[in-house]
C-alpha cells in the first residue's frame, strides 16, 4: 500500500466522522459539565464530585453495573459464536453463503425495539412459545432474573451482523486458501483452526467490541423485556433524568457519562487487540 | 520419496460439453511432464482432478500403485503450486514453508528448523521472518514452492507458477527447478501454455488439444516429428506440403522428396520446421520461389515465399536478409522432413 494510503482513507472517513464527533462531543461535554457542577441548570457554577461520590456508594448504580456489563458480555458472546459458525459454516457451500448473507442482510435494519416486541410476543409467558409448548409453568424468561429475552434479542440481531462482517472478510480469498490448507495436508478441522479461524479473528474481535459497546449503551430492548429492577444503566439514567425532582438530572448525566466512559474504553481494547493480530506473525502450534 | 503418477481416461464434463474427453498420460517417477495446451483446453482442470479438488466424470488417479480417486486433497500427497502463490497472509514466511510440517504433528520448534532448510532451498533463508505482503512476486512464488517442497509430497503439481513472473525472474525459477530435481527429486506435472519453458524445464512435453493427450514425447521430437496436423500447428509450424508418400518419398507440387524414415503409402501431408530451412540461391535448394514478406522475430527473421506448392517460409538468423520480390531457394533438409495425416473432417 503507497504510504499516503492510510491518510487518504482517514480523510474520506472525515464527513463521516466530523458531525458524529461534534454531535457526541458536545453531548458528552454538557453532560460532564453539568454533572461536575460546572454548568447547573440554576445558580452560580460550583465545581463539584459529589453527585459522582454519592453514585459510587449508590446500589442502584453497582447492580446496573453489573447487569450491564453481565447483558453486554453474555450477547456478545453468543452473538459472537452464533455469528462466527453461521460464517464459517456457510461458507462451505455457494448457497449456504449466499442464503446466510441474505439472511443477515434482511436482520440488520429491523429495529431492535421491533425484535424486542417480537422476542416479547414469542418468549413472554403468555407468548406463542408458551403456548406452543403448552408448559404448566413456563421459566420467566421475559422479567426474568436472568435477562433471557433481552440477551436473546441482543444475541439474534448482533449475530447477524457479527456474520455478515465475518463472511466480508472470509470472502477475500478465504476459499483459494482452504484448498491450498487441503493440499499441504490438512484435514478440515486443522483448516478451521489454523486458516478460517486466524483469519475470521480479527473481523470477530472488531464485530464483538462494536456489539458490546452497543449493547452496553442501548436503551429500548432491557426497558421492554428486562425486570424493573436492577436497572440497566441507559434506563437507570433514563428514569433518573426523567425523575421530578431536578437534582436527579445531574445523576443521570453522570450515569450517562459513566456508560460512555465503559464504551469508549471497550472500543479502545478492541482497537488495541486488532493492532496486536494485525502484527504479531501468528505461530505454527 | 517420489512415485510415478497414471492417468486413465481422466473425464470431465461442465454444463454437459466435455472439457476434458479421456486424458491418459504417465509421469514416471522423478520425472518432470509438461502438460502443455492454449487456454482453456482443461490444464487446470487436470490438475485440480490430481489434487483432488475436482472430481472426475470417469477415469482414474494413481500415485506409485495407490488409487488417489475419491481420496480427500489432504489424503493424497499431491502438493499444488498455483499461478498466484496463496500464502497465508497470517503466517511469516517461516510458519507458512512450516505449515504443512506443523500439520503433520510435527512439534513447533522441528517444524520451524525443517522450514528453514526448505526455504533455504529456493534461496530465501534470509526472508524467514516476513510478512507475504511485503514479498515481490517472484520471491512469493519460492515460498510457495518452498512450502509445497515442506509437505513431502509424492506428486508436485505446478499450475503456470511463473507465468505472471517477468522473464528474467521466470527464467532463474527454471534454474531453480533444475537444482531442486538434483536435491530432492520430485515427480512434477507442470502445466503451462508456454512451449519455450515446457521444452526448458520437462523431460516429456504433453500436448492437451480437445479435451485429449494429443501427443507426449521430449520436447525436441515433438517439434521435428509431430504427430498431427494439430500438434504441428499448435506447436508453431508454419509448413505444410500437401501431397502423398510413394515408395519412401513424398511426391507434391515440388516434385519427389526422398524421406528419412519409413512412412506408409499413401494421402500425407509434409512438415518441415520453418527453423530447418534453409535459403540459397534460386538455381539450387528443393523448392524455389519469390519472397513475398519478410517480418522481424527478435533476433531472426521470417521470411515467406510464394512456390508451386503454395507459401513457404524460413528463419534466418541475423545477416542476408532477402528482401520482397528476391527470387530464392528453399533447403528442406532431408533429415527435417516429416509426413503427417492430412486433417479430417
Ligand atoms: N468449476 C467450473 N465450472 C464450469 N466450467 C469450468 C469450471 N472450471 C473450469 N471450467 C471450464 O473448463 C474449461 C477449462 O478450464 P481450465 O482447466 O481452467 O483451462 P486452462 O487451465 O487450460 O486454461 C474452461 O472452458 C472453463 O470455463
Ligand atoms: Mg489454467
Amino acid at each position: 500500500m503507497p504510504a499516503r494510503g492510510p491518510r487518504r482513507a482517514l480523510l474520506l472517513l472525515l464527513p463521516a466522522a466530523l458531525p458524529t464527533a461534534a454531535v457526541l462531543g458536545a453531548a458528552l461535554t454538557v453532560a460532564v459539565l453539568q454533572s461536575t457542577g460546572l454548568m447547573p441548570v440554576v445558580g452560580e457554577p460550583d465545581p463539584t464530585t459529589a453527585t459522582y461520590r454519592a453514585l459510587a456508594g449508590d446500589r442502584a448504580l453497582l447492580d446496573g453495573l453489573r447487569v450491564s456489563l453481565g447483558v453486554a458480555a453474555a450477547s456478545t458472546a453468543l452473538a459472537l459464536a452464533v455469528g462466527l459458525g453461521m460464517a464459517l459454516l456457510a461458507r462451505t457451500t455457494r448457497l449456504g453463503g449466499r442464503l446466510l448473507r441474505a439472511a443477515a442482510a434482511a436482520t440488520v435494519p429491523v429495529p431492535h425495539l421491533v425484535g424486542a416486541a417480537a422476542v416479547g410476543l414469542l418468549l413472554a409467558d403468555s407468548g406463542l412459545a408458551a403456548r406452543a409448548l403448552g408448559a404448566e409453568s413456563f421459566p420467566p424468561l421475559v422479567a426474568g432474573p436472568l435477562w433471557v429475552a433481552v440477551v436473546a434479542e441482543y444475541a439474534w440481531k448482533e449475530s447477524a451482523f457479527v456474520a455478515l462482517v465475518v463472511l466480508a472478510a472470509l470472502a477475500a480469498g478465504e476459499r483459494e486458501l482452504d484448498e491450498t490448507a487441503a493440499t499441504l495436508g490438512a484435514g478440515p478441522w486443522q483448516r478451521l483452526r489454523r486458516v478460517a479461524l486466524p483469519m475470521a479473528a480479527p473481523a470477530a474481535v472488531a464485530a464483538g467490541g462494536v456489539t458490546f459497546a452497543y449493547v452496553l449503551g442501548s436503551y429500548d430492548v432491557a426497558w421492554l423485556l428486562g425486570r424493573s429492577y436492577p436497572e440497566p444503566l441507559p434506563v437507570l439514567a433514563y428514569r433518573l433524568w426523567t425523575d421530578v425532582d431536578l437534582a436527579r438530572r445531574e445523576q443521570a448525566l453522570a450515569v450517562a457519562v459513566v456508560t460512555t466512559a465503559l464504551a469508549l474504553a471497550c472500543l479502545l481494547v478492541t482497537a488495541a487487540l486488532l493492532a496486536r493480530t494485525a502484527r504479531t506473525a501468528r505461530a505454527v502450534r | 520419496m517420489s512415485t510415478d503418477l497414471v492417468l486413465d481416461g481422466l473425464v470431465r464434463r461442465f454444463g454437459g460439453a466435455a472439457v476434458l474427453d479421456g486424458v491418459d498420460l504417465t509421469v514416471p517417477a522423478g520425472g518432470v511432464v509438461a502438460l502443455l495446451g492454449p487456454s482453456g483446453t482443461g490444464k487446470s482442470t487436470v490438475l485440480r482432478l490430481v489434487a483432488g479438488l475436482d472430481t472426475p466424470d470417469a477415469g482414474r488417479v494413481r500415485a506409485g500403485g495407490r488409487d488417489l480417486t475419491g481420496l480427500a486433497p489432504e489424503r493424497r500427497g499431491t502438493a499444488l503450486v498455483g499461478q498466484r502463490p496463496r500464502l497465508f497472509p497470517h503466517l511469516s514466511v517461516l510458519d507458512n514453508v512450516a505449515f504443512p510440517l506443523a500439520v503433520a504433528g510435527r512439534r513447533r520448534r522441528a517444524a520451524r528448523a525443517e522450514a528453514a532448510g526448505h526455504l533455504d532451498l529456493v534461496g530465501l533463508a534470509d526472508l524467514a521472518g516476513r510478512r507475504p505482503a511485503t514479498l515481490s512476486g517472484g520471491q512469493e512464488q519460492r515460498v510457495a514452492l518452498a512450502r509445497a517442497l515442506a509437505a513431502a509430497p509424492a506428486v508436485l503439481l505446478l499450475d503456470e507458477p511463473f507465468s505472471a513472473l517477468d522473464p528474467g525472474v521466470r527464467e532463474g525459477m527454471h534454474r531453480l527447478l533444475a537444482d531442486l530435481r538434483g536435491a530432492v527429486s520430485p515427480t512434477v506435472l507442470l502445466v503451462t501454455h508456454d512451449r519455450q519453458e515446457a521444452a526448458a524445464v520437462a523431460d516429456t512435453v504433453a500436448v492437451l488439444l480437445d479435451g485429449r493427450i494429443a501427443q507426449a514425447a521430449p520436447a525436441g521430437e515433438l517439434h521435428t516429428r509431430p504427430a498431427s496436423l494439430a500438434v504441428s500447428r499448435f506447436l508453431g509450424g508454419v509448413n505444410e506440403v500437401p501431397g502423398a508418400v510413394e515408395r519412401g518419398a513424398h511426391v507434391s507440387a515440388l516434385g519427389r522428396l526422398a524421406l528419412p524414415c519409413a512412412s506408409p503409402d499413401g494421402p500425407g501431408v509434409l512438415v518441415v520446421r520453418q527453423e530447418a530451412v534453409a535459403l540459397t540461391g534460386p538455381a539450387d535448394g528443393d523448392a524455389t520461389g519469390t519472397v513475398t514478406r519478410v517480418t522481424p522475430r527478435g533476433a531472426r527473421w521470417r521470411v515467406e515465399v510464394t512456390t508451386p506448392a503454395g507459401p513457404l517460409s524460413a528463419e534466418t538468423g541475423p545477416g542476408r536478409t532477402p528482401a520482397p520480390g528476391d527470387a530464392v531457394g528453399l533447403v528442406l533438409p532431408p533429415d527435417q522432413r516429416w509426413v503427417v495425416p492430412q486433417a479430417t473432417g
